[in-house]
């Protein structure tokens, strides 16, 4: 009995006080993330279920959006995704300032990916799509596509609001290096949502 | 790039930064090749399953955590998901050709 005890606690699945291993806040943390992961997954699906169900043909992406532009988006993130984790081990071996400074630039890479977003918005209402309709094709793409980015532009924006309190209180000195990891994996998170949606929305072919 | 212990902390974000953002060029180029739908289909699925896992990897140190840390999220994210996607796949289909006919 004691042995077989032993041998579980001892396995990956041993529990004890640390189960995975993380402080309880890395983990509620990803606990989140899981969650918050599968509101974008049933997001997704729904479009797949949307686009493959459509008998009317789904809209030529490189015809409405200007793909060299969305891969300056997608630039803009994953280099921003670059700045935080060097902000997170920054913080983490104590140099506050470079800490700082990539924080400063993760916000401000965040601030023109929300710009783009907004600029391609308003171009493609301009253009006539709507929530219920579009110039292009089913009339699907336009809920599929304001709901997708949608969603993901208000996480990037609540990314935003985070990493400006991590970065106002880290300059005052009150953030814990945990503090900045706990934003940068957040931010990573809204990055990786963007990997997703670039590919299955943007790219995939009709 | 260097910190005080003489190692490279920050070498591996800007590695991986350079990768995915090699994936991503070669994932838009692709698209301008006239392959066959399936196939760039499953190249850029699997282009972006290995830029999901460089991020979750790298960016968000699953490599570095318990390993059944990675284990809960990954199959608690993306099984839940090919479940889901799965069951209303052939859901799809069949309305499409309801609606058809």
């Amino acid at each position: 009995m004691t042995d077989a005890h032993a041998a579980v606690m001892e396995s990956h699945w041993g529990g004890g006080a640390q189960p995975f291993g993380a402080s309880w806040q890395k983990t509620m943390m990803w606990i989140f993330i899981v969650t918050d992961a599968l509101l974008f997954s049933g997001l997704l699906c729904g479009y797949g279920y949307l686009r493959m169900a459509s008998p009317v043909p789904w809209p030529e992406t490189t015809r409405v959006f200007s793909i060299p532009f969305i891969a300056l988006m997608t630039f803009i993130l994953i280099s921003s995704s670059a700045t935080m984790g060097t902000a997170v081990t920054a913080a983490r071996l104590g140099d506050g300032k470079k800490a700082l400074s990539n924080l400063c630039l993760t916000i401000f890479g965040g601030l023109c990916f929300l710009g783009c977003q907004a600029y391609e918005w308003s171009h493609i209402i301009h253009e006539g799509a709507r929530l219920t309709s579009n110039p292009w094709g089913a009339p699907q793409f336009g809920a599929s596509f304001f709901v997708l980015t949608g969603f993901h532009g208000s996480h990037v924006f609540s990314g935003l609001v985070i990493l400006s309190i991590t970065a106002i209180r880290s300059a005052l000195g009150k953030t814990p290096a945990q503090g900045v990891e706990m934003a940068g994996l957040y931010w990573h998170f809204v990055d990786l949502v963007w990997v997703f949606i670039f590919t299955l929305f943007y790219l995939l072919p009709s | 790039m260097s910190d005080a212990h003489g190692q490279h902390p920050y070498r591996v974000y800007w590695i991986t930064w350079a990768l995915l953002l090699v994936i991503t060029l070669a994932m838009l180029a692709a698209e301008s090749f006239h392959l066959p739908r399936i196939f760039l289909v499953v190249f850029l699925v699997a282009f972006m399953m290995v830029k999901a896992v460089m991020i979750g990897g790298n960016f968000m140190h699953l490599r570095f955590e318990k390993s059944n840390l990675g284990i809960m999220v990954l199959c608690g994210i993306m099984l839940t998901s090919l479940i889901l996607f799965a069951y209303i796949a052939p859901e799809a289909k069949s309305v499409l050709e309801k609606t058809v006919r």
